[in-house]
């Protein structure tokens, strides 16, 4: 392994069990960060990591019905081969991260607790405070700070990420990079190099996101010809605090711990929360969605508490739309255990106690489902085949994606605690790969030089425009702030074809305009002033892309909601009838499908998005409507039971099926 | 001011008064300069940053360069933007502006850090910190990832010992306000290459107090039943140059914290183990 | 790393074991050096003979230059010069951090800077540091220093107190010996954390009041002797402590030794006080 060297950029939970793993299996590392890698965004995760365990298996659970609620819960957007791997891994990857010395919370009798969390019916979530996701990056930071020590992995923090290299074949062999402090531009090269660069929230302005998800990373790997999949699904956390400067995450382990979301029955009620009777509480989850109650998966309850305050007029608070999540049935004691760290945040930002007082909260952008697209080689059994070059590589040979910035394991719609997993899963299984790819391909250090250096003369020539620009009378920040609400009100919660249209053509417009930025520094230290405008004329081509991905699928799949293409509920209370609307429905459902469930493909041709769809692989899962909460849902089960009953009876389906069991 | 009701009406000032401690790079001269933003309603320090950062101009309207400084996750579980608010260390995401003003309507003062490096204005260079992480050897040694089974069965009352260990995030807070961490700062000599540069900083930090977040970090690990295979690696450097015996019992690093991790009881545990230690150390050998 | 480290200072090198000397020694024996001693002057108050008593048991110790010089002042002046040491590697930030804890470890600097100045001045007045004939002859007593004699405990002690008319040097006592007793009571405190023995918030609290009560007991003490020495009239007490003396030294309990004595030195009364022996 001698010379070889694989660059990962990004140090959350991706970024450092990759590292981690390559350098364990004696790759050096050269580990490229925007900040520290013990502050990356994967901190903020709080709610847990879902595997299968002792206690759910023996209540029927097992790692195909993870796998399952993950696809379903994705509505069957995901090519299902890394999504089993994963569900099959993620028992492992919690027993690892156990031996690293997460401080998982405990049962009384020494074994790992488990909560539950949404989209599930299974306590599948482990879970250290509220603060998992922390736990777990310090974990990985850990182990990497002893290869570090060791001197096989070399960190480069405050740099931020310009593009990759690639060589005339189009091979990526490194890529450029800033140093943020003495704005050094210099090449690395790299005979593999990983994106796990995390997600894109400030392209939507405020969201639950860190300061530096500005999906910025990912958009030059997009520009440099990578493909992005399903961009434009975005997952609204249903329950975040708002607030000025950020939408602060409130975890769903709020509700795994049993949160209750209610809103006065009347409308502009005033009084006091917990003055307000039992009865006149409108506990709207849990009456809608009677099996899975606070617990439905996120796109829909970000959906219904959406609902509640914009079309029923419910809102708890008369100036800033918000429902209620209330603890306070809970004891003291018990939430500080499991809850301490986010009930915590609450306290600090809005000065109440959340022990005492029902919180305040809405809706907030938090994840991206979507991302660099990114191949897989499935296995005979429908996993992943272990050690491919192929697992986790972009369209670029050479240039891998991982965790949140990649496209894989989600779907349409993320279940709660399959985040930290994803990233710690893909980390881990990537690296076997890339080893087996440095075996057969020339090292990247023996390269010409002219090729590093051609790379780094075109970003110093786009760092020098931007500093010389003095005639521009653009401002970044007021830019990203339109970005930002241009964004928000289009490509959230609820989509409209029109409004996406306008959107689309206003984006285009900022991003022409942030060509003439110009900066109120202008000088060559720790400038953060360019550095931030880079990131901000970068947002574009990700954000067209989202609006793009959005305006082509005319359904409703899972995050991406578009009302004038849902289907209907059931109307008819006559069973004849209804049994034919169900029929009907059904129909339609298989007809969407095969229009609709395609991977979104973008490219960049230079100024625009070029959309095309892409087949999934759903050799082990057939799809089946998603029916959490929807009139008429019996019904619509009975029809397709028997529909999928007659094609099991095909014989080639079968075999599928079966084999991933 | 959100919960109507919850809280009698009181007089906003309209604008906000910023001083801030600036510095063009290392090495070079500090200075106050001030600056005004309009008062919203929630504001944090970070908000009103990035209101400086906006307008860049300050407020006497002289157009300057955007203060620098360092943020994350602006909730407090990231470390990054420690500074000194008004004297004192602390986040400044979490330093809401309603409460800096009323402690003192006249005008918020920012200033870096005052144990680590400035790079510029407000931000500063804490490898120093993480540097001490190594000197613990703050990890436990497992073997490799291989999937070996679960972890050692490990009881609640551990588990609650050490969760609040673990939630330190490396801020510098305890650092910032303990009085016998002083600064560690060098020049980079004329010609002196990266490697040699960080060598010599690696070698100076060696020999400086190792601070109660990493005395923290070594009782965490001493204590899992895996990390704790190398404790007596760790209590040789807590007992070597820059260990435990420079504490001086100030006690702010815990009055400070803001994770309220029991950095003091770490550290006399450490005391005890380290008594243990060198006794042991001196005895057995 | 071996090279550079054998660069470093011993200091730097030793840093543990001295600092845990220190904190033992201010223990064992400083610290408790001073409470018997405090206990034992305090013990003026049940009367001259009583003290003059117990003097003659401490003196009754062989060797007893040899033992000052292992057990009292080469600890004390090692916990001094490492005292020192240690407060040069901190900066006080009390003004910034108005903490308890914070005040407690500036004071802690700041008595033990006390302390310094006054033991070493309190040796050399009373003690003389040396007692070899041409230091006590050309230096300490031209000085007005070295005044305590062990035969003549309480009037040579009463009698050294009254220089400058009798007020600068209990004020002097006064505040060295409250530095001290703060200096001491804190740093069992202190000692505590840094060996181990109390380890939560809550058993440091505790701690803290014992230490506390602990540093009341010893200050009272203190005080009590200054008290004891202001009001011992001299003469009276001189007339018994010659008389114990002569009794001893009939009784074959102590051997003659007129350097122990009032009477074997010049007068005291002969001489004029020396303003520079002011602290």
């Amino acid at each position: 392994m001698m010379g070889n060297r694989v660059l990962v950029v990004g140090g959350g939970l991706a970024g450092l069990a990759a590292t981690m793993k390559l350098a364990e299996l004696g790759v050096s590392v050269d580990l490229l960060s925007l900040t520290p890698v013990k502050r990356s965004h994967s901190v903020c995760a709080q709610g847990g990591i879902n595997s299968v365990n002792d206690l759910t298996r023996q209540q029927g659970d097992d790692e195909w019905q993870h796998f399952d609620d993950t696809i379903y819960g994705g509505d069957f957007l995901q090519n299902q081969p890394p999504v089993k791997e994963m569900a099959y891994w993620a028992p492992k990857v919690i027993d690892l991260m156990d031996r690293l010395g997460v401080t998982f919370n405990r049962t009384p009798e020494g074994f790992i607790d488990r909560r539950r969390f949404g989209g599930t019916l299974y306590k599948r979530t482990a879970f250290a405070g509220a603060t998992t996701g922390q736990q777990l990056l310090y974990a990985l930071d850990e182990q990497v700070r002893r290869y570090e020590s060791e001197g096989l992995v070399k960190k480069y923090e405050f740099w931020d990420f310009l593009g990759p290299v690639l060589d005339d074949n189009g091979r990526c062999v490194g890529a450029v990079a800033q140093d943020m402090v003495s704005m050094q531009i210099r090449s690395f090269a790299a005979d593999a190099v990983i994106v796990a660069t995390g997600g894109n929230g400030l392209v939507f302005g405020r969201s639950t996101m860190s300061v530096f998800c500005t999906g910025s990373a990912a958009s030059r790997c997009f520009q440099a010809g990578a493909k992005l999949g399903n961009p434009e699904f975005i997952q609204v956390h249903p329950t975040a605090i708002p607030g000025a400067d950020k939408l602060r995450l409130m975890s769903e382990s709020a509700r795994g711990e049993g949160g209750r979301v209610w809103v006065p029955r009347k409308p502009n009620d005033s009084r006091y929360p917990k003055e307000i009777p039992q009865n006149e509480r409108y506990y709207f989850l849990e009456e809608r969605f009677p099996k899975y109650g606070n617990l439905v998966p996120r796109d829909i309850a970000t959906r219904e508490i959406f609902n509640i305050c914009v079309n029923e007029g419910l809102s708890v608070d008369p100036t800033r739309m918000s429902v209620y999540l209330d603890l306070t049935h809970i004891p003291r004691a018990e939430l500080d255990r499991k809850l301490g760290g986010i009930l915590e945040i609450y306290e600090k930002f809005q000065g109440v106690d959340p022990r005492e007082e029902p919180m305040k909260i809405f809706p907030a952008v938090h994840y991206s489902m979507g991302g660099l697209w990114v191949d897989y080689e499935a296995s005979s059994s429908g996993g992943l085949l272990p050690g491919s070059p192929q697992n986790q590589v972009t369209n670029i040979p050479g240039l891998y994606a991982l965790g949140e910035c990649d496209y894989q394991y989600h779907g349409a719609n993320r279940l709660g605690a399959n985040s930290l997993l994803s990233c710690i899963f893909s980390g881990l299984f990537v690296a076997p790969g890339i080893v087996n790819l440095m075996k057969n391909n020339k090292a990247a250090s023996d390269l010409p030089k002219s090729i590093f250096e051609k790379a780094v003369a075109v970003q110093e020539s786009r760092h020098k425009a931007l500093l010389a620009n003095q005639s521009g009378d653009e401002n970044p920040y007021l830019l990203h702030q339109e970005l930002g609400d241009t964004m928000t009100r289009a490509a959230t919660v609820v989509r409209d074809n029109a409004q996406l249209d306008e959107a689309y053509a206003k984006v285009l417009d900022l991003q022409a305009r942030s060509k003439k930025c110009s900066l109120s520094d202008t000088g060559s230290w720790t400038n953060q002033n360019v550095i931030f405008t880079k990131a901000v004329q970068d947002m574009f081509p990700v954000s067209l892309s989202i609006l793009r991905g959005a305006r082509m699928r005319d359904e409703s799949r899972g995050a991406h909601y578009k009302p004038a293409f849902s289907p209907p509920s059931l109307k008819s209370t006559d069973p004849a009838e209804r049994l034919r609307e169900a029929e009907a429905w059904c129909d339609d459902f298989e007809a969407n499908n095969k229009k609709f469930l395609n991977s979104t493909i973008c490219t960049w041709d230079g100024t625009e998005p070029v959309h095309s769809f892409e087949p999934i692989d759903t050799r082990l899962l057939a799809p089946r409507p998603r029916l959490y909460g929807l009139v008429g849902a019996e019904a619509i089960e009975q029809v397709w039971k028997e529909r999928s009953a007659s094609a099991k009876a095909k014989p080639e389906s079968k075999q599928l099926v079966s084999a991933g069991t | 001011m959100i919960a109507p009701g919850s809280e009698a009406p009181k007089r906003k000032p309209s604008k906000i008064n910023v001083r801030v401690l600036r510095q063009d790079g290392p090495g070079l001269p500090q200075y106050w300069e001030r600056h005004q933003v309009d008062y919203e309603p929630d504001m944090n320090v970070i908000s009103v940053l990035q209101k400086i950062a906006a307008q860049a101009k300050t407020s006497d309207g002289k157009k300057v360069s955007p203060v620098a400084w360092d943020c994350g996750c602006l909730e407090e579980v990231c470390g990054s933007c420690t500074m000194v608010i008004n004297g004192r260390v602390r986040q400044s995401c979490s330093a809401l502006v309603d409460r800096l003003v009323e402690d003192n309507p006249e005008e918020i003062e920012l200033q870096p850090m005052t144990k680590f490096p400035v790079l510029r204005d407000l931000m500063i260079d804490r490898s120093r910190l993480f540097h001490n992480l190594k000197r613990v050897k703050a990890w436990v040694p497992v073997d490799g990832s291989y999937d070996m089974g679960a972890g050692p069965r490990i009881s609640r009352a551990d588990q609650e010992q050490n969760y609040p260990l673990s939630q330190c995030m490396s801020c510098g807070c305890c650092l910032e306000a303990c009085p016998q961490f002083t600064k560690i700062e060098l020049q980079r000599q004329p010609g002196e290459t990266d490697e040699s540069y960080d060598l010599r900083k690696k070698e100076a930090y060696d020999q400086g107090f190792i601070g109660a977040h990493a005395i923290s970090q070594a009782m965490l690990f001493n204590a899992h039943p895996v990390g704790k295979n190398i404790a007596d690696e760790r209590m040789e450097a807590l007992t070597g140059t820059g260990g435990i015996a420079a504490c001086g019992n100030a006690q702010n690093c815990v009055a400070v914290c803001p994770k309220e991790i029991p950095l003091t009881t770490s550290i006399a545990r450490a005391g005890r183990a380290a008594t243990v230690y060198s006794f042991r150390k001196f005895f057995d050998r | 790393m071996t090279s550079n480290s054998s660069a470093l200072s011993f200091f730097h090198r030793n840093e543990f074991l001295i600092r845990r000397l220190h904190s033992l020694s201010g223990l064992v024996p400083v610290g408790a050096y001073m409470c018997v001693h405090l206990i034992t002057n305090a013990s003026l108050l049940a009367g001259a003979s009583v003290f003059q008593n117990n003097v003659f048991t401490i003196h009754s110790i062989p060797f007893l230059p040899l033992v000052e010089w292992a057990f009292i002042f080469g600890p004390i002046l090692f916990h001094a010069a490492v005292g020192v040491w240690i407060a040069q590697t901190g900066k006080s930030n009390v003004q910034q951090y108005r903490y308890t804890h914070n005040r407690r470890y500036s004071w802690q600097r700041m008595t033990g800077y006390i302390a310094i100045i006054f033991i070493f001045t309190h040796v050399f007045h009373l003690h003389g540091w040396f007692h070899m004939d041409w230091w006590l002859k050309s230096v300490a007593e031209p000085l007005g220093m070295a005044q305590f004699r062990p035969y003549n405990a309480a009037s040579s002690l009463a009698d050294a107190m009254n220089d400058f008319g009798g007020i600068v040097w209990p004020i002097f006592y006064l505040v060295g010996v409250l530095a001290c007793t703060f200096h001491l009571a804190n740093g069992i405190w202190t000692a505590g954390i840094t060996w181990g023995l109390w380890l939560t918030p809550k058993s440091q609290n505790r701690a803290s009041v014992f230490c506390a009560i602990f540093g009341v007991f010893i200050g009272a003490a203190g005080i009590a002797s200054l008290v004891a020495v202001k009001t011992t009239d001299s003469k009276a007490a001189k007339v018994i402590e010659d008389e114990m003396y002569k009794v001893r030294v009939e009784g074959h309990m102590v051997k003659p030794d007129d350097h122990k004595r009032t009477d074997g030195h010049q007068h005291k009364e002969e001489r004029k006080p020396e303003p520079v022996a002011a602290p």
